[in-house]
């Protein structure tokens, strides 16, 4: 996203526009109103007599708010400074806008105020190729309020626009004429709220009504409570106390609500386009930020427990036991011309859902929650051993079932082209590639743990013990590139190494599978000239036949 | 349950709720406690399943008393998801069911829909 537009948001309900305000959607400019990962709005531009206006400054508030100062006028020159018009916005459900205009003269001002309003409902999957819709778009006045609507059969998404202040109101948008007295103002505060379905879900009113807007929405009380709960941290240092804070607020900002977790949030995994439940991204977040948030923790574990794949889909890349890759709510989802609903195609997310409540119950001491999930846990372990051993030597691998839309590498690296040979060549399917080894061992022996601790089932224990012991002293062996000193990325399709040089034997230190023998030189290369760019650790080895410094 | 009539007569939604109230402990329920009400609609009546699990253990019946969560649908669409060819998610999604009241059993009990038929 480019620097001059503006988001906010609240979970997967964000607002990207340029620095006035306007939203005008196009291929490169993906702007809007989104939520559920549908476009809800397209087209959102305020006019003044016809003219478009000229920002003089945007205060990003917080993550979910933020005003635009507006003045007549788009010339480079002369501006219009006779008025001042103010954007107030927030986001929840949709958003509200109080829009309020300024007269700065002696005389009174009379105006047509205009809001262009459409949306192209499209999927957040599609919004970079502007495809061809499959249904019907439909706009109505309805009741004093716009109603821009999209139906595909029984698929009915919905924007519903209202205003305080009356309005003239045609399919296309909202008028209003005006007249502003002397050093007076006018005021209209518009809601617009996104629905979905056709009778259950349509409401009336955003999240966070104007009656609530002052002195502050609802959200605002969240995020203070929100840093009130996490520890308090204090320092001499001033810098470590400001970033400690910016940290608890950005990642307030990533909460995702899941809607069958009645209000409890996990991480998502990137704002605003990845706004929703990962397996991978969601345990990872939840794992470093631990020691100050263990609440993301339990929404994560429960709610990937509650989607935890039960049956054996190929389209959705599903297994008994395995831990989700990707949710999305969107009309190509639907349909299934996309698999998210949920998709399957990750082969960490599952050993590390059993890492992660392992870690769990290590901060927070809630063994409830291990009882609670052992059911899960113990699939999550099965699927290591039953579905994921694809080389069908002992190696956790994977390789996609949906050759269409399916993810072909559903490791750490997700891009096509991440897993190659020194000389720049992609191995053949099924891959294992070694970070995931490292999180099976991990998995292993965490879970020994939990059996033996909390689920009292020693013989379990013993045996997760002695297949973890096992698969530490093969790995060491069979992944070790001799002439290099370090670990291969993967084993191929045959079993030979991928000899590259990666980022990826960094996992492997926290994973605890690296013979002490070979830590020191593992560590060496991460921060030796070869990975280490004096900014961070490459991905790919400088040397390699793939590495790009730029790419 | 009263039976509607001989075993080979039995409809495949009877099929689907006598076994799964007859397994005893579903482990994939286990965590669960509540009233899930199955309205089905074959566009001349609705029938009408209610399903009460009580930390894994399911009785069925045809209550119409009120649950924790309703889920209205046709017919043909439930039929598709006890026998693996609509993914219960999917269909939620594009309006076909209408999940109402607590969102989450509704996600635990698709669980216990089978996959679909794999070549």
């Amino acid at each position: 996203v480019s620097s001059d537009l503006v988001q906010i948001l609240d979970g997967n309900t964000f607002v990207v526009s340029d620095d006035r305000g306007d939203i005008e959607a196009s291929s490169t400019d993906p702007t809007g109103l989104f939520s559920f990962d549908t476009r809800f709005l397209s087209k959102w531009v305020l006019t003044v007599d016809g003219e478009r206006l000229s920002a003089l400054s945007v205060d990003d508030l917080q993550y979910f708010e933020a005003r635009f100062f507006l003045v007549r006028g788009t010339g480079t020159v002369y501006v219009d400074a006779k008025m001042s018009v103010i954007r107030m916005r927030a986001v929840g459900d949709g958003f509200i806008e109080r829009l309020q205009i300024l007269n700065h003269e002696d005389e009174a001002a009379k105006i047509r105020v205009r809001i262009d309003a459409d949306s192209d409902f499209a999927d957040l999957f599609e919004v970079k190729d502007a495809l061809e819709k499959k249904g019907v778009r439909k706009n109505r006045v309805e009741g004093g309020r716009l109603v821009l609507g999209y139906e595909r059969g029984p698929f009915v998404r919905e924007t519903r626009i209202s205003s305080t202040a009356r309005a003239s109101v045609d399919e296309l948008g909202l008028s209003f004429d005006v007249t502003i007295k002397p050093h007076g103002e006018w005021t209209t505060n518009l809601a617009v709220v996104t629905a979905i379905g056709a009778a259950g879900e349509r409401h009336e009113r955003t999240k966070y009504g104007h009656q609530r807007m002052e002195p502050r929405p609802n959200m605002a009380t969240d995020l203070e409570t929100w840093l009130a709960d996490a520890p308090d941290l204090r320092c001499d240092w001033a810098p470590l106390n400001e970033a400690y804070r910016r940290s608890l607020i950005d990642l307030a900002a990533l909460r995702f609500r899941p809607l069958a977790m009645a209000g409890h949030a996990l991480p998502a995994a990137g704002l605003p386009w990845f706004m929703t439940m990962f397996g991978r991204d969601s345990i990872l977040t939840s794992l470093q930020a631990l020691p100050f948030t263990p609440e993301l923790a339990q929404t994560t574990l429960r709610a990937l427990g509650a989607w935890q794949g039960a049956r054996l889909d190929d389209f959705r890349d599903e297994d008994p036991g395995r831990i989700l890759h990707e949710m999305r709510y969107g009309e190509l989802t639907a349909f299934e011309e996309r698999p998210h609903s949920p998709y399957y195609g990750a082969a960490d997310a599952t050993p590390l859902y059993v890492v992660l409540l392992d870690e769990y119950e290590r901060w927070s001491g809630d063994r409830a929650l291990v009882r609670d999930l052992e059911y899960e846990a113990r699939a999550a372990l099965n699927w290591i051993d039953e579905y994921a051993d694809l080389q069908g030597n002992g190696y956790v691998a994977y390789r996609r079932r949906n050759e269409e839309t399916g993810l072909e590498n559903q490791c750490w690296k997700d891009s096509w082209d991440s897993i190659s040979y020194r000389d720049g060549k992609l191995p053949g399917f099924p891959r294992a590639t070694c970070e995931l080894q490292g999180y099976a061992y991990d998995a292993k022996v965490r879970g020994a743990r939990l059996a033996r601790e909390i689920w009292r089932d020693p013989g379990f224990a013993d045996r997760l013990e002695r297949e973890a012991a096992d698969l530490k002293r093969r790995f060491n062996r069979d992944f070790w590139v001799s002439d290099g000193g370090y670990f291969a990325i993967a084993l191929d399709a045959d079993g030979r190494r991928v000899d590259s040089l990666t980022s990826n034997i960094g996992h492997l230190l926290w994973s605890g599978i690296v013979d002490k023998s070979k830590a020191r030189s593992v560590a060496r290369h991460l921060v030796g000239p070869a990975l280490f760019s004096g900014w961070g650790v490459r991905t790919l080895a400088e040397g390699e036949g793939r590495y790009n410094p730029i790419g | 349950l009263r039976s509607s009539g001989s075993e080979r007569r039995r409809s495949p939604t009877a099929a689907f709720f006598d076994d799964l109230a007859g397994r005893g402990c579903e482990p994939l329920l286990r965590n669960v406690s509540g009233t899930i009400r199955f309205d089905l609609d074959d566009g001349e009546s609705v029938e009408h399943w209610s399903v009460t699990i009580a930390e894994g253990d399911v009785e069925v019946s045809h209550s119409r008393a009120r649950a924790d969560a309703v889920v209205r649908l046709d017919k043909s669409t439930f039929d598709g998801m006890i026998s693996g060819r609509v993914n219960a998610m999917a269909a939620t999604l594009r309006g076909e069911l209408v999940p109402e009241g607590d969102l989450s059993l509704m996600t635990m009990f698709q669980r216990v829909f089978p996959g679909p038929a794999r070549a």
